[in-house]
């Protein structure tokens, strides 16, 4: 409300020429018109009243929010026709509940960031929307634009479901100077002499462990954290986890479960309880600070991470001096495996500007936004005219992009996708925990996966 | 046996009462007046119920259409061993947390209702834990209990005994949630305290003109004369302890290897992040049937512990 057109209602009052009655009904009218006009202008930037408005959630943190809101201001800046607004929302990879509810209920947004090993689960339950339209108009060719398997993650039934945003690789990385002080050889772990076998690995890491009491002060590596997960190991050691054939989900293929029987030795040899009160909550799900990062805090030498953490490193220890190399093999003369996740950009039902949504999002997962993103985050593309352009990546970037993504594996897409990982996890913790042996802890994922993929199957996967 | 018939004399026939047009005018405002909550009650409670039941039923994702698939999803139930777990995990947390939580209230309304000049001081620090968010409690925990700088095991370990991974081992983590409950004791000690007030102090003086001890008469009088008061805090506790969520939510996620997945985080994620929406459904409807059991054994079982005399 304006104080002169107030300052005039309470003169009016003062000289009796209207009621009190009379007097509390405009002011409540100016109030609320004021609020009204208030709340539209606060929430639409002056220059794009009339322009349409798509409403884009994401549950990412930082430092990647900042690339994804310099990517809505670059957007922005070149379509004064549309305004997209950006808000950070609860959730995570599986928990999508924020979601739910509110397409539900009417109110979801335009355009959601998805984790992409979980679209095939979204399209399946009908949370999404089917973009083949939306493509065929605009003339974009996927299986052309992107790299195979972020296309295979982002279709369900032989519709295209997402717009695969980035990707990822996992490694090795390491601290050269805590591995001098520890009396080892940073020089083992150069990637250009190729991966080390596990064994080698544990060597290594075994000189840097420091005990204080009945806990550890310091480690070489613990191989479940950060991006130690079940499919990591998985990989290495050359397992599978789905069976496109006969429909079956395999976690406990001899291969997966030797990755396992890897941990649980780890575990078994150093004890397990003494290894996690040394990484502590930072096994929980609760995001920490990443500053306080073991690697970051220089109490951990070696991490199992993604091509993230470069940026980490840059932005909170700019002092370490650290490497990179491929993730262990079982044996010498086996190959590096390594995994590549990554999100997408989906248009779940209901979404009220659903056009304008799909021009923000081809922006945001095209070449352009990609671009953006990679420099910012250290994340990888996927649009693959974007792998061969040196501008977006530094040395050890490069590392990631050359050498890794070309093998990289991928999560099955199965439409129980989140199931399937908290199965799993569950079965993970339990064998580096040492409360299960790897076989029947993996076997126990079976049982639980299998009965609810079942009504789904056959599955062709990127069919 | 001689038998008596009773019958109505004639004349003097129970008749229906005519509501006068007053009282109809009465009835309809006090209905209007009403209104916002009836209409509340059946729009978020009545509804939902009927919803819940009948989904349950069905093979649902939360969005298309529905597959009736009959009783399948409590089928499922009994071969899932997550379900037992989660129970399980849900009742061993719920049987400490509330008697437990009983003890605590109790000692810190004593506390509170002592005659001390600054005690208006002692029940405000004794009450303010129990305002804290469960979000913002579960963080606070996180750092408190944080396995290497937490100074939970700061403390043990200065003592000689090892540290303990609190949220982290199986073993510790439902018992580091029942601790964590008790932090929110403050509220029930307040209704406790209101129970103390009342009691007459007649009866105390009387005791202990007879000699009876401060341990006879907490016994013998304060105990007896609260139990309907505790029988209350048994039957909310019954119900929130059966609930318990955000704690583990935030802190856990059910973990590690389920030993913290409490039923309605098992419930969530069915519904969320499963897709599974017939199953979360049936899910809480058997939670509703188990906690309708347990409050009515409680309820049942007070007939031989509460005592309703005046105070």
């Amino acid at each position: 409300m304006s104080d002169e057109a107030f300052g005039d209602l309470i003169a009016r009052l003062r000289s009796r020429k209207i009621s009190r009655r009379r007097f509390m009904q405009d002011a409540a009218a100016l109030g609320v018109s004021a609020s009204l006009a208030g709340a539209v202008i606060q929430s639409m930037p002056a220059a794009a009243q009339s322009a349409k408005q798509v409403t884009f959630w994401t549950s990412h943190t930082e430092p990647d929010l900042t690339g994804l809101k310099m990517i809505v201001d670059a957007f922005n800046k070149a379509n004064p026709d549309t305004v997209v607004k950006m808000v950070q929302v609860v959730g995570s990879e599986t928990d999508t509940s924020k979601l739910m509810t509110a397409v539900r209920g009417g109110t979801g947004p335009d355009v959601y960031m998805l984790d992409r090993f979980t679209v095939a689960q979204r399209a399946n339950e009908g949370v999404i929307q089917d973009l083949s339209s939306y493509l065929s108009k605009d003339s974009v060719d996927l299986k052309t634009r992107d790299i195979s398997f972020a296309v295979e993650e982002a279709t369900w039934d032989g519709k295209v479901y997402a717009l695969p945003f980035d990707t990822d690789a996992r490694a090795i990385y390491y601290n050269k100077t805590m591995l001098k002080d520890a009396g080892a050889d940073p020089a083992e772990l150069d990637s250009a002499k190729g991966p080390v076998t596990f064994d080698t690995l544990n060597g290594l890491a075994t000189k840097v462990n420091k005990s204080a009491g009945n806990n550890f002060s310091q480690m070489g590596f613990v191989p479940w954290f950060d991006q130690g997960w079940h499919y990591t190991y998985g990989f290495a050691f050359g397992g599978n986890f789905f069976d496109e054939a006969s429909c079956k989900v395999t976690p406990a293929n001899d291969q997966v479960v030797a990755g396992h029987q890897y941990l649980y030795d780890y575990a078994k040899t150093l004890g397990a309880q003494k290894i996690n009160a040394f990484i502590g909550n930072f096994m929980g799900s609760t995001p920490y600070p990443p500053q306080t990062h073991p690697f970051i805090t220089k109490k951990l030498a070696m991490v199992l991470t993604g091509d993230w953490f470069i940026k980490n490193l840059k932005q909170y220890a700019p002092d370490i001096d650290y490497g990179i190399t491929y993730i262990p093999i079982p044996k010498a003369g086996d190959k590096s495996v390594t995994w590549a996740g990554g999100w997408s950009l989906v248009i779940p039902q209901g979404a009220k500007e659903p056009d304008a949504a799909f021009k923000f999002m081809n922006f945001a997962a095209g070449p352009d936004g990609q671009k953006i993103y990679t420099v910012q985050t250290s994340h990888l593309p996927t649009v693959k005219a974007l792998e061969a352009d040196a501008s977006l990546y530094d040395a050890r970037h490069t590392f990631f992009v050359k050498d890794l993504l070309p093998t990289a594996r991928n999560r099955p897409p199965l439409p129980v996708g989140a199931l399937y990982w908290d199965s799993l996890t569950s079965a993970w913790q339990a064998i580096y925990l040492n409360q299960q042996e790897p076989k029947p802890a993996l076997e126990g994922v079976v049982g639980k996966v299998q009965p609810q993929l079942q009504p789904s199957c056959p599955i062709k996967i990127g069919g | 046996m001689n038998s008596v018939t009773v019958t109505s004399p004639p004349g003097n026939a129970p008749t229906r009462h005519r509501m006068t047009r007053n009282e109809w005018r009465n009835l309809r405002n006090g209905l209007l007046f009403i209104s916002p909550w009836i209409i509340g009650f059946l729009a978020f409670l009545v509804y939902p119920i009927y919803y819940t039941v009948r989904i349950s039923f069905t093979k649902y994702t939360g969005f298309g259409p529905a597959t009736w698939i009959g009783l399948d999803n409590y089928h499922r139930m009994i071969n899932d061993p997550i379900f037992w777990k989660a129970l399980w995990n849900t009742v061993y947390y719920t049987a400490l947390a509330v008697p437990i939580g009983v003890v605590v209230a109790m000692g810190l309304a004593l506390c509170m209702n002592q005659r001390l000049p600054e005690v208006p001081l002692y029940r405000a620090i004794l009450f303010i834990p129990s305002i804290i968010p469960g979000f913002a409690l579960s963080l606070i925990f996180l750092i408190l209990m944080d396995p290497t700088q937490g100074i939970f095991n700061r403390i043990i370990t200065s003592v000689g005994l090892p540290g303990i991974n609190w949220f982290g081992d199986p073993a510790w983590v439902k018992a580091t949630f029942v601790f964590m409950a008790q932090f929110g004791a403050g509220q029930v000690a307040l209704i406790f305290l209101a129970s103390l007030k009342a009691i007459p102090a007649s009866l105390h003086e009387a005791a202990m003109m007879d000699g009876a001890s401060a341990m006879n008469r907490f016994w013998n009088i304060t105990v007896p004369l609260m139990t309907p008061v505790i029988l209350y805090d048994l039957i909310l506790g019954l119900s929130l302890g059966l609930q318990i969520f955000t704690q583990a939510y935030i802190i856990t996620q059910g973990g590690p290897i389920d030993s913290s997945r409490f039923y309605v985080l098992y419930l969530y994620d069915n519904a969320f992040k499963y897709g599974q929406m017939g199953y979360a459904s049936a899910l809480s409807v058997v939670l509703f049937v188990i906690t309708f059991v347990l409050a009515a054994l409680i309820f049942w079982s007070s007939n031989r512990w509460v005592n309703y005399d005046t105070m």
